[in-house]
This record gives C-alpha cells, sequence and structure tokens, in this order.
C-alpha cells in the first residue's frame, strides 16, 4: 500500500458501491436469464396480460430501466412488490417485521464473539481450553441449529411457536449463530494471537518499565487490525442468520431471502440482499473511519513532543 | 510427529470419499418396507430408511455431489493463495491496491447471500454444486490471498526475491519452490482444506433447507440425495423418544465429520515439520 490512507479510502469507496452495485447486479442478472422476466411473475401459459403486467411492474424497459426505477423507489423507502412469494404485497411491509427481528438476533449473536474477543484479549483463558472450543467450533451451524431447534421442540411443543417461544427461538438462534461455524472459538484465538503478539513487543516492554499502562499503547496499534477481525465475524455472523432463522423458523430477513430464493421471486431476492449489502457497507464504513481516526491519532506528535521541538527550534 | 500418518489418513479418507462418489448409483433402490429401519447390523454398513432402501446408497448419492465441486473449490482457493502471496512479492503498489479493491469489495459480501442470489439463477435442468461452489472459491479468495501476501510480506516480499536472484536463483525455483512450497504451503493448503470444508457445509445447509420445506435442492438434481438428506431423515430421532432413525442421523453427522477430520488433517500435515 502506497499511503496510509489508501486502504480507508478504497473501504470507503466499495461501501459507497456495495449498496447500489447489489441491486444492478441482480437485476442484470435476471436479464440474462432464459425468458422474459414478467413471465417468471405471469407464466403465459398460465395467466393472461403479461405484457401490462411487465409496464406495471417496469420490465419492460430492459434491466437499467427497472434497477433506475426500483433505487428511486428505495430511496423513497419503496421496495416494490413481491412477484411470487405474497404475489402484489409491497415488500417494505415484509421488511418492517422481518429488519427488526434480524438485528435482534445479529446482536445477540455478537455477545458471545464479543465475550470470546474480551477474554482472547485478556490472555487469561487456559490454554487447555483453546482445543475444546476449536472442536466446538467445528460444528457446521445447521447442525447446531437442529440440535437446538429440537431441544425447543422437545421443552416447548407447540408453545415454542408462541411469543415467548418466538423470544426463545431468537435466543437459540443467536447462541447457535454465536458458537458454531467457529464464529467463538476463531475469535478468541484470532484476538488471543493478536493481543499476545503484540504484548511481546518492545515498545509495550518499554512502556511496562515505564509504569504506563500496556492497553492504552497497545489499542492504537491494534485497533485497526481489531475492527478488521470483528467486521469479518459480524458479517460471518449474516451469512449464518440465514440457514439459523430457516431451521428455527424466524421470521427474519434470511428466511424471507430464502423463500424469495426457492420461489425465484426477484421482488423479494433484490431489497433483502440489498439490505444486506447496505449492512455491509456500514461495517466497511465503519472500519474506514476507525482506521483514519487511528491513522490521525498515531501521526499526531505527543504535545510535549511539539513543545520540545518548539524550543528546540528556537534555540 | 512427522507429517506423513496424518497426510496419509486425509489421503486415504479423500480417496474413499471419491470412490464412494464415483461408485454411486443413477436412482435409489426400490423401497422394501420389510426391511425398513434396519440397524447397523441387521443391514450393514449403515442400515437402512424408513422405506427399506440402504443408507449406503445415501452415502454414496451424498458423496458424489459434494465430493468433487468440494474439491475444485478448494483447489481454486488454494490457487488464488498462491497468486496473492506472488504478487506480493513482486512489490508493485499498483498490483497491491487492486488486490486490496479486489479484496475489499468481494470480502464485503454476505457469502451466503450471495450464493442464494446465485443459485436463483441457475436453471432448474442445470441444478448442481459445482456453479455454487466456484462462487463460493471467488468470495474465500480475498481472505486466502491476504493471508498469503501477509506470509510474503513477513519473508521480505520483492526484497527476499530480490536476495535470491543475487544468489543466482532461476525465477521458476525462486517463486515455485523457495516462495510457494516452502513458505506459502502452510496457508495454501489449510486455505485450500478449509474451503473444502465449508463447501460440504454450504451443500448441507442447502439441501436441508430445501428438503424441510420439500423443496428441490440448488446442489444436485431431484434422482439424487445428499448428506443432508440423512439428516432430514435422522431429525426425528432428536425429538420423539422412540428409537429408529437414530442409526440414520448419525450416518450423516459420521460422513460430515469424516470430510471436516480429513481437512484438519491436511491442514496439520502441511504444517508439521
Amino acid at each position: 500500500m502506497s499511503s496510509w490512507w489508501t486502504r480507508p479510502l478504497v473501504r470507503l469507496a466499495a461501501a459507497l458501491g456495495l449498496p447500489l452495485a447489489v441491486p444492478a447486479i441482480i437485476a442484470q442478472l435476471i436479464w440474462a436469464l432464459p425468458g422474459d422476466p414478467a413471465e417468471i411473475i405471469c407464466p403465459p401459459e398460465r395467466c393472461a396480460g403479461t405484457a401490462e403486467l411487465a409496464a406495471r411492474w417496469h420490465l419492460d424497459g430492459g434491466p437499467w430501466h427497472f434497477y433506475v426505477v426500483w433505487i428511486q423507489g428505495a430511496v423513497r423507502g419503496d421496495f416494490g412488490n413481491s412477484w411470487r412469494l405474497m404475489q402484489g404485497a409491497p415488500v417494505q411491509e415484509l421488511l418492517v417485521t422481518a429488519v427488526p427481528t434480524t438485528a435482534i438476533l445479529l446482536a445477540a449473536g455478537l455477545v458471545p464473539v464479543v465475550l470470546a474477543a474480551v477474554a482472547g484479549a485478556s490472555g487469561r483463558v487456559p490454554r487447555a481450553v483453546g482445543p475444546v472450543f476449536s472442536l466446538f467450533g467445528l460444528v457446521p451451524s445447521v447442525v447446531l441449529a437442529l440440535l437446538a431447534a429440537a431441544a425447543l421442540e422437545l421443552k416447548f411443543g407447540a408453545a415454542s411457536f408462541d411469543e415467548e417461544g418466538v423470544r426463545l427461538r431468537i435466543l437459540a438462534g443467536a447462541l447457535v449463530l454465536g458458537l458454531a461455524d467457529g464464529a467463538f472459538s476463531d475469535t478468541l484465538a484470532g484476538v488471543g494471537a493478536l493481543f499476545s503478539g503484540e504484548r511481546k513487543q518492545r515498545y509495550v516492554q518499554v512502556a511496562v518499565l515505564r509504569g504506563e499502562g500496556v492497553l492504552a499503547n497497545m489499542l492504537p496499534n491494534l485497533t485497526p487490525a481489531l475492527v478488521g477481525q470483528m467486521r469479518a465475524r459480524t458479517l460471518q455472523l449474516v451469512s449464518g442468520t440465514v440457514v439459523v432463522e430457516v431451521v428455527l423458523r424466524i421470521d427474519g430477513v434470511g428466511d424471507l431471502l430464502w423463500n424469495g430464493t426457492l420461489l425465484q421471486d426477484f421482488g423479494v431476492v433484490i431489497p433483502a440482499a440489498t439490505a444486506y449489502a447496505v449492512l455491509s457497507a456500514l461495517l466497511l464504513a465503519l472500519q474506514a473511519v476507525v482506521e483514519v481516526v487511528v491513522a490521525l491519532w498515531v501521526r499526531r506528535a505527543p504535545r510535549t513532543a511539539r513543545v520540545a521541538g518548539l524550543a528546540g527550534g528556537q534555540t | 510427529m512427522t507429517r506423513w500418518p496424518p497426510a496419509l489418513v486425509a489421503v486415504a479418507i479423500f480417496v474413499a470419499l471419491l470412490a464412494l462418489g464415483a461408485m454411486a448409483p443413477e436412482h435409489l433402490a426400490d423401497s422394501d418396507m420389510s426391511r425398513k429401519l434396519l440397524g447397523w447390523s441387521e443391514a450393514p454398513p449403515f442400515g437402512t430408511d424408513g422405506s427399506g432402501r440402504p443408507l449406503l446408497e445415501y452415502v454414496m448419492q451424498g458423496a458424489r455431489v459434494v465430493v468433487l465441486p468440494a474439491t475444485v473449490a478448494g483447489l481454486a482457493v488454494g490457487m488464488m493463495s498462491v497468486l496473492g502471496g506472488l504478487l506480493r512479492c513482486v512489490g508493485d503498489a499498483r498490483v497491491d491496491t487492486a488486490v486490496a479493491a479486489f479484496g475489499e469489495v468481494v470480502g464485503a459480501l454476505p457469502r451466503m447471500v450471495v450464493i442464494l442470489v446465485v443459485a436463483t439463477l441457475i436453471p432448474s435442468s442445470n441444478r448442481g454444486l459445482l456453479p455454487l461452489a466456484l462462487t463460493w472459491a471467488v468470495l474465500c479468495s480475498p481472505g486466502a490471498m491476504d493471508e498469503a501476501a501477509a506470509v510474503s510480506e513477513r519473508l521480505g516480499g520483492a526484497r527476499f526475491v530480490e536476495a535470491l536472484r543475487a544468489h543466482g536463483f532461476s525465477w521458476s525455483r525462486i517463486f515455485l519452490y523457495h516462495i510457494v512450497a516452502l513458505n506459502l504451503r502452510p496457508v495454501v493448503v489449510r486455505q485450500a482444506c478449509e474451503t473444502l470444508t465449508q463447501v460440504t457445509f454450504l451443500e448441507l445447509a442447502l439441501s436441508y433447507l430445501a428438503v424441510a420445506q420439500q423443496q428441490s435442492s440448488f446442489t444436485h438434481p431431484d434422482s439424487l440425495k445428499s448428506w443432508a438428506d440423512l439428516l432430514k431423515l435422522g431429525y426425528p430421532a432428536l425429538v420423539t423418544p422412540q428409537p429408529g432413525t437414530g442409526h440414520i442421523l448419525v450416518a450423516g453427522l459420521f460422513f460430515v465429520g469424516t470430510v471436516v477430520l480429513s481437512a484438519r488433517l491436511g491442514t496439520y500435515a502441511a504444517r508439521a515439520r
């Protein structure tokens, strides 16, 4: 990398482009499929008026026309209608219930990951525990989600679908997200390695000799890597929500996306995929901002040094 | 511990899975209700399903669905990680920036979401795991390239190449032997093995989600069964007290575990000295 700001700049550019690129690519791909996209909604052998429907749903002007109209609507909060899943239903109504559920699931799923990061950073996790967590982290999310679903069904039966049951499903889903596919164990190992490596640096040992705080000295150097790791973990959890929501029957964006995919309902797939892209873009932008702030902080000379420099210049 | 015993076990497991896949029947045998839900001892090696069909056929078809695409994806990621490591040794800032930009954009995509979008676009007549596995490989590539580039960086990057050139080594010896074989090997093998495991998990997840909703899987034609079918058939054993389908669940989990074990041993063998 040529300059310290190149990587944050690339991240910011990617963050800005991602939410625009995802629907654009899907729109292009819809037209790359064999046949007319309007026939997905209204197959000519089953219903008449395909041409009128195509005009009404902006499918008659090619992919760019469809994309531009969709983006303009999305900016106003109108994400179009479902093509097949709940034909004609506005997708924003589906998203209004799905997004908060997924957000809660994701936030709760992050709790074990953050705990693993804190434990790894403290360096107080016994060595013998590492392999146990690693072994546990090998379990795929679908298997762990199945076990969780079975446990809920056994314990609560039909009651696992009432309001309290849904809360328990979200809690179980969060545990699955936070533990499966190495989310917990890899965070523990990754953050642990990061901090233990840094503790061995000479400047940290000098800081200890000077009676300064170790963490305060290490954090500016570690924060970019730490934020990068946490972004990767969060993205992993975001991907995992699809499996967890479907297996545990949680009505979130992942479940919506899965059902839209099964039925080739691009009216649902585009907004759901864009919602995930927006979340990913926010994480990218956050990482870029943190990197810039840390870089500026590190490059800023301490006040005492500036005073000393000034004094040196005057003499 | 030397690297050979784990490497041999990993290769043996892998070859066995390949052989199982190659011998897989096109269709499952006809049902035979007189032999339904037999255990391992009564219908070796894995027992039968609720229709009396041997689970061995499920296992073989599952291997056929998953092994080849997962291997191709693993190899693709391995090659991309080699490329990432070598590009860092070139020491060109513009190349580094281009690789970083590729990594930021592709690495920022939630993988499962991309897979589902790609799955939507595959015509039902051409369903298979390979396009999804290759997509997964592309999504895994930035991480693999980044890690290999970090190894090359620690090695000295372009200065390391210059130093070896000064010793009179040829380009092929420097890049293929000193950099790839001696230094990048653990990262390349680990990334390839991890991708192989992840593609197996991906197939399992996609097929299970489809089977659970009585839909066709995106990863294979309806005539084939995957290991996810074993999990689905064995699931009642978790929620009902009566014994019957537990052996099916164990068979499914056993083969998923086998793939994980093979990948872990391969990684260990590449790392051991």
